[in-house]
């Protein structure tokens, strides 16, 4: 109480201007900048939350983005590709530890993260969890490597081409395998296969020692150090701290500007499909739905907030019971539906064409600024009809309802009784106190169109938030998914601190600074 | 002490009764009740409805009942006979045989009846059994057998997706409003010990046996439930046997120290941050990291995001009983806390959760027709929405998208008509 006290004093003592401005909004801001204080640890936990399950994704990133074909093709060929692999994989930082920390167990080495192909990587898990002994294994994976670089290096003949190229398939079954039956079986084609022709010695080498390294690797298995566990710490070297706050310089310019910065200084990464950054296509779609929302929620108040005041005085009469009816039966119209018909039958030239279908306009730069205006009016009458009407409906309901309660308090019968006008018992004494209840509703009303305005702009094509998002699920680019959520997150947040704020400004009772 | 008994069974019966009468009273929530009968009519009996194979048949000189040999051999009690594997049903030489009233399934084709055939339209059917009275879709299915399907598809998407919800929602709800941040206290010791230990039996039972399970389930369902039944067998016997040193270890003062578990804080925390998520981009992310939604997961997904309502709803009714008289009086005769949560506190909340999720099935039908029409709905299936994002690509045929839509709007409308009705008979204001 004391710091509010304080500030109405020295208000006081300059001008009543000031001393009102001091008196409302000393508390009221520092309520706000408590509520922020409080988003940034909810988001983090947002970003948490979904990062991880982003990363729980089946498929390589690199691998789609590369459109890798399987290991064909000369040997030079072959190492270009799979060096430019490796170098986009840590371009994009996979080959980094998710997070901080990961409880893992003895056995599981951290250079594993490190192997490029995903299909290796998968067996040599495998084989850490049969055997444990991660130098052995590493050994015979690095003995599986040169013995493929060695039979794709060697000088084709007529006496051995047969022989290379069913080397070459069994030499490709041993990444994928890890059950000792198959692989027991593997070895001894391998044997056969490099005793077929004279001029095959190097292979035959490296044959025998993939041999010994797997046999030794079975002899010196350490089973028991998966059983023991373990927490990895990675420090500040993984994919969510790179992501979240980039590898650049906080201070000063950098000098190399392949680093990226982070999702919190406003780099989202790039797209994996169409490779450019994720940032440039985001605004764009961010900016439209944020207007369509605010445009609904301007319709829905406008329309529903005098409809349910009409309906509570009116309560009991037959236009109370039919419109409630019918409300109700809007709520319940699925928006898809509803806009799909729309679409069906007024926008088709088979049935009443007089909306255009899809888009915001095709008005170009060059056209005046009413075209412009016209022309997006006309492409947003239908979309924002369709996104208003369900939610009108329950907003009435709720209006209608939180009026009945308010007319039913004693201290609207004592203005009755004393004898005001109805209408001025309803505008001076009921409505503000009605309007609570709608103003809660606003904190969910907001992350609901920012979630509605999915289906909104897959129905008509129009290109924002949700419609971006739907392309990036069908096509699985993760940056984008990421990047579309946490923007779908903010706005909600924002939505709860402006229902919030306007909380307090309808209702003077509710006091934000500390008792 | 026999009239007590009766005076309590009386009232017991008497707030049930009182909760009937009013909602009787309301004829839109009793019309929607015999709705929703009819419906899961339809659910249940989808294959007797609609189906390629006749309910009965005599086919050489010997009776059949096809549909209920399909029912056994979808439970894996039975097989179909030899002469009818693999067979089109339709082009069988029967002596008699008497078809569902659909005699088509969503999923097949009628080659006859392709490019959309509307119920208007002249369709190639040999007489008006046959007719495709909600028309077909463009490769030719019948549209009527899909909604007597999607049917099936709906009501388990909106009952089972909700029954996940409301446990976890029921649980975690009723343990942040039962216990708020200070009432369960526990020691030390048992704190940070069960947590310890449930990461060790973890570990132990799943972390390291994963590929034991994983390649058990691959081999075959029973496998993989035998390796499983060993996991949680593993994980009890640590945790019970964690608890045991808990036990022992809590003699010392330092560890035995009582502490509060501030579930409220918590369990709110984890709902604001779910609410902070518009639940459709939530779902979205969901389904894009997973492999093949199918329908499980689908239900699944649904219910795992759709508690926070339900949570809120029985923590605020267990705010208010938690300081009733009774709740008092159970503590001062010596009850334990946990057997007052779920003996007394919880069934007394329990009936106004009834409301939220009559509203949850409405919802998660809502939710499950929109995925599909979104085109990430399961693939295994023929649902509603799917029905209906097909009229999008062809503008002619009306039928795709006046049935399914309608269909979608009558169960929603009819799950939200009786989660109106029962707000209202379970309003206590009318009680007086």
């Amino acid at each position: 109480m004391k710091p509010v006290e304080a500030e109405v004093k020295t208000g006081k003592t300059e001008s009543g201007k000031k001393f009102f401005f001091a008196k409302i909004s000393f508390p009221l801001f520092g309520y706000i900048l408590k509520r922020i204080l409080i988003f940034i640890p909810t988001l983090f936990i947002i970003s948490l939350l979904t990062f991880i399950l982003i990363s729980a994704a089946p498929g390589d990133p690199a691998e789609t983005m590369l459109n890798r074909t399987s290991g064909e093709g000369q040997a030079s060929d072959r190492l270009a590709t799979e060096r430019s692999y490796v170098a986009l994989r840590h371009k994009l930082g996979l080959d980094l530890p998710i997070f901080y920390f990961a409880p893992t167990n003895l056995a599981v080495s951290d250079t594993l993260i490190r192997i490029p192909i995903k299909n290796h990587r998968e067996m040599l898990d495998r084989l850490t969890y049969q055997y444990g002994n991660w130098a052995q294994i590493e050994n015979y994976y690095h003995q599986l490597k040169s013995l493929e670089f060695a039979i794709v290096s060697s000088k084709k003949d007529s006496t051995n081409a047969n022989a290379l190229i069913e080397l070459r398939n069994t030499a490709a079954k041993f990444f994928i395998h890890h059950e000792d039956v198959v692989l027991s079986a593997l070895l001894v084609d391998l044997k056969n296969q490099s005793n077929v022709a004279a001029n095959l010695t190097e292979v035959k080498a490296h044959a025998e020692a993939v041999a010994t390294a797997y046999g030794k690797m079975k002899t010196e298995a350490t089973t028991w150090e998966k059983y023991i566990p373990l927490v990895q710490w990675s420090g500040m070297h993984n994919q969510y701290h790179r992501w979240l706050f980039g590898e650049a310089k906080w201070f000063g310019t950098e000098t190399d500007p392949t680093l990226g910065r982070g999702f919190i200084r406003g780099d989202y990464g790039v797209s994996f499909t169409t490779k450019r950054p994720v940032k440039s296509v985001i605004w764009d779609g961010l900016w439209i739905t944020m207007l369509i929302s605010l445009l609904v929620i301007i319709i829905e108040y406008i329309i529903s907030i005098p409809l349910g005041i009409s309906l509570a005085v009116r309560k009991g009469s037959t236009y109370d019971s039919g419109v409630t009816v019918a409300l109700f039966l809007t709520y319940s119209l699925p928006v898809f539906w509803i806009g799909t018909m729309a679409i069906f039958f007024l926008c088709s030239p088979d049935y009443i064409e007089i909306f255009p279908s899809f888009g915001l306009g095709d008005a170009v730069w060059s056209d005046g600024f009413f075209y412009k205006l016209g022309d997006l009016a006309y492409h947003l009458t239908l979309p924002l009809i369709i996104a208003s009407y369900a939610s009108f409906a329950y907003l009435s309901r709720q209006m209608r309802g939180s009026m009945l309660t308010v007319l039913g308090q004693d201290y609207i019968r004592t203005a009755r009784a004393k004898g005001l006008p109805d209408n001025k018992v309803i505008w001076k004494h009921a409505f503000r106190n009605s309007l609570l209840p709608i103003i809660t509703i606003f904190a969910s009303f907001f992350p609901a169109l920012i979630g509605g305005s999915i289906i909104l702009e897959f129905l008509f094509t129009i290109p924002g938030l949700g419609q971006i998002t739907y392309a990036a699920v069908l096509q699985k680019d993760y940056p984008m998914i990421l990047t579309n959520t946490m923007f779908a997150a903010i706005l909600t947040l924002v939505g709860y601190l402006v229902s919030d704020i306007l909380y307090a400004v309808v209702d003077p009772r509710i006091s934000y600074s500390k008792k | 002490m026999a009239e007590a008994t009766t005076l309590k069974a009386k009232n017991e019966q008497g707030y049930w009764a009182f909760v009937n009468k009013q909602f009787r009273k309301k004829k839109t929530a009793v019309i929607s009740l015999y709705v929703v009968m009819v419906l899961a009519f339809v659910a249940l009996f989808a294959p007797f409805l609609a189906n390629e194979k006749p309910l009965i048949c005599k086919y050489k000189g010997e009776t059949y009942f096809p549909v209920l040999k399909e029912l056994a051999v979808g439970f894996g009690i039975g097989e179909f006979q030899p002469q009818f594997q693999n067979v089109n049903w339709k082009n069988l030489q029967y002596e008699m045989a008497v078809f569902p009233p659909v005699p088509y399934l969503p999923m097949n084709q009628d080659d006859n009846n392709i490019h959309s055939k509307g119920p208007f339209d002249e369709q190639n059917v040999p007489s008006k059994r046959w007719k495709h009275w909600f028309g077909t879709d463009e490769l030719g299915r019948d549209v009527l057998a899909g909604m007597i399907h999607g049917t099936k598809i709906a009501m388990t998407v909106g009952i089972v997706s909700m029954l996940i919800a409301s446990v976890i929602g029921i649980l975690l709800g009723s343990l942040a409003g039962f216990y708020g941040d200070e009432n369960f206290q526990v020691s030390r010791v048992r704190l940070w010990g069960n947590l310890l230990f449930l990461f060790f039996g973890f570990f132990y039972a799943f972390g390291a046996r994963s590929y034991d399970i994983t390649d058990a389930l691959g081999r075959g369902l029973g496998e993989g439930f035998v390796q499983l039944g060993i996991s949680v067998l593993i994980f009890t016997t640590v945790v019970v046997a964690g608890n045991v040193l808990v036990m022992l270890l809590k003699k010392i003062p330092f560890l035995g120290k009582q502490i509060a578990v501030p579930f409220d804080l918590i369990i709110m925390r984890v709902i604001e941050v779910l609410n902070s998520i518009p639940t459709l981009f939530l779902i979205l992310l969901i389904i894009s990291i997973v492999r093949k939604p199918n329908l499980y997961v689908i239900m699944g997904i649904i219910g795992l995001t759709g508690w926070t309502g339900i949570a809120r709803f029985i923590r605020a009714e267990l705010l208010k009983v938690r300081n009733l008289e009774y709740i008092e009086a159970a503590n001062s005769l010596g009850y334990s806390n946990a057997h007052i949560l779920f003996k007394h506190a919880i069934p007394n909340a329990l009936s106004p959760v009834l409301i939220s999720i009559a509203f949850g099935i409405a919802g998660a039908i809502l939710t499950e027709s929109t995925l599909s029409f979104l085109g990430l709905g399961p693939a295994d299936t023929v649902t509603w929405g799917q029905l209906l994002s097909y009229a999008r690509q062809i503008p002619q045929a009306w039928w795709l998208a006046i049935f399914p839509g309608f269909a979608i709007f009558i169960t929603v409308t009819t799950f939200n008509l009786i989660g109106d009705g029962l707000t209202d008979a379970m309003d206590p204001r009318l009680k007086q």
